[in-house]
């Protein structure tokens, strides 16, 4: 792997032992005879700095300014929220920033040009996090803050892990993106790997050894529709929405994925059904397992 | 038209879900609270799928897209059965904490027990405590005020 440059060595050490600071400051926990508000205010400026410092990774050059600045802004809003989920000693809290985060990465999906995905995830999470507050509601604890909310488990060694597990992720990353690319198009296969065009079935048949005679090339056009490409890379103009072309891929080359997912939607239907159930508790000490089974199923109204 | 997606925007997308991913991790290996483990483990989700659209976006095809599409479900049956777990477990403990369920690890495994010292001090709200000022209904039932109304002082 490439060496990184100097400024990315810096801002990369900046990134992990501030953020790992931070972060274990803002971790709910004991901090010793320290006053915890002012622990608190240092947590919260060394993690945004550490934020500010991993966008500072972020390269837009040849990007729209309006593009730029809100990649900047959602992806700001994504760290930060994330931050701030994980160390709100009130589990509300934790859901609302959730909620932040969930926005904020719909945000990005936006701008990638997912727009089916964006609407998807807000749907779908936000119903998740009013199922989470209603759970929040139901069983959190009348008064106060719990003990357990005000206490982190190992809070120094799971900082640790994670931060070295960030370290990794994001000096591979950063190896990839120093790497001399060569021009653009038509890169062979000494080009690094993530240079080579992506071809379809289609095409790695037509470019194999064997030359396909034209029939050959007829038949397989009419087999493999080239539908998993987006109209973007094509250059072809998009025809019909958006919607239309994730519909048609995912219905024509990814129809078993659809029946699987439905298989596990309805798998885990049932599971939560057996699990949530209300039931007598089963102790084998007493030997009262065969209570439920002895009443008659049409006396148990609930 | 050449694809706007460039390796760099790529790796502007890695890189925040790379961190949502890790601080995903921080969250459910730190936190005792059973339903911000929850949360956290859907963080993890949020990085990966911001992973996988940056990834399709730049090699021009759905795939990604797709793939998406099949961690939200996975998603979503996560969450019904995590939050059906959580119920169950605390009818059990009637408490929400993920440290009172250690002797279902693997046997052997030492009992880690911490003190209450290590908690944080509660933090008060500044202020008294105040309740919106309903209008009354019918006549008012005698009860003390004065308690509630000094509570937090």
């Amino acid at each position: 792997m490439d060496t990184l440059s100097q400024f990315d060595l810096i801002n990369l050490f900046a990134v992990i032992v501030f953020g790992a600071t931070g972060v274990y400051l803002l971790l709910p926990h004991s901090h010793g005879r320290a006053n915890p508000a002012l622990a608190h205010r240092i947590g919260y400026g060394l993690s945004s700095l550490a934020v500010v410092a991993l966008l500072l990774f972020c390269r837009t050059t040849g990007v729209e300014l309006v593009t730029k600045a809100f990649f900047y802004l959602f992806a700001f809003a994504a760290v930060g929220c994330a931050i701030l989920t994980i160390t709100s000693r009130d589990p509300i809290h934790s859901a609302l920033w959730f909620a932040a985060v969930v926005l904020a990465t719909s945000g990005l999906f936006l701008l990638t040009g997912a727009q089916f995905l964006a609407a998807g995830t807000v749907i779908v999470y936000a119903g998740a996090i009013i199922v989470t507050f209603l759970f929040v509601i139901m069983l959190a604890q009348k008064e106060g803050q719990a003990v357990y909310d005000r206490m982190a488990r190992a809070p120094f060694l799971a900082t640790l892990s994670s931060f070295l597990l960030l370290f990794g992720l994001v000096y591979s990353l950063l190896g990839i993106r120093s790497v001399p690319t060569q021009s653009s198009g038509g890169a062979g296969l000494s080009a690094p790997i993530y240079d080579r065009p992506v071809l379809s079935t289609i095409e790695r048949l037509k470019n194999g050894k064997n030359q396909l005679t034209k029939n050959q090339i007829l038949v397989l056009n009419r087999a493999l529709p080239g539908l998993s490409e987006l109209p973007e890379a094509t250059g072809r103009k998009a025809d019909g929405t958006h919607v239309a072309g994730l519909g048609a891929t995912l219905y024509t080359e990814h129809l078993l994925t659809v029946e699987l997912v439905g298989a596990l939607l309805f798998a885990a239907l049932i599971g939560a059904i057996a699990i949530a159930a209300p039931r007598p508790p089963i102790r084998p000490s007493t030997g009262n397992v065969s209570v439920a089974e002895a009443a008659p199923a049409g006396s148990r109204t609930s | 038209m050449p694809n706007a997606f460039s390796i760099e925007m790529l790796t502007n997308y890695l890189l925040v879900g790379a961190a949502l991913m890790a601080l995903g991790m921080l969250g459910f290996l730190a936190r005792r609270n059973l339903i911000v483990m929850f949360l956290s483990a859907e963080m993890m989700l949020q990085g990966v799928a911001l992973t996988l659209v940056g990834f399709g976006r730049f090699h021009g095809n759905w795939t990604g897209q797709v793939f998406t599409i099949v961690i939200l479900t996975v998603a979503a049956c996560e969450a019904s059965i995590a939050l059906a777990l959580i119920l169950v477990l605390f009818n059990r403990k009637s408490s929400l904490d993920v440290s009172l369920w250690q002797e279902i690890r693997e046997p052997g495994q030492p009992t880690i027990v911490e003190p209450d010292s290590a908690a944080e001090p509660e933090m008060a709200v500044a202020g008294p405590e105040t309740y919106p000022h309903l209008l009354t209904a019918g006549v008012e039932p005698p009860h003390p005020t004065e308690a509630w109304a000094k509570r937090r002082d």
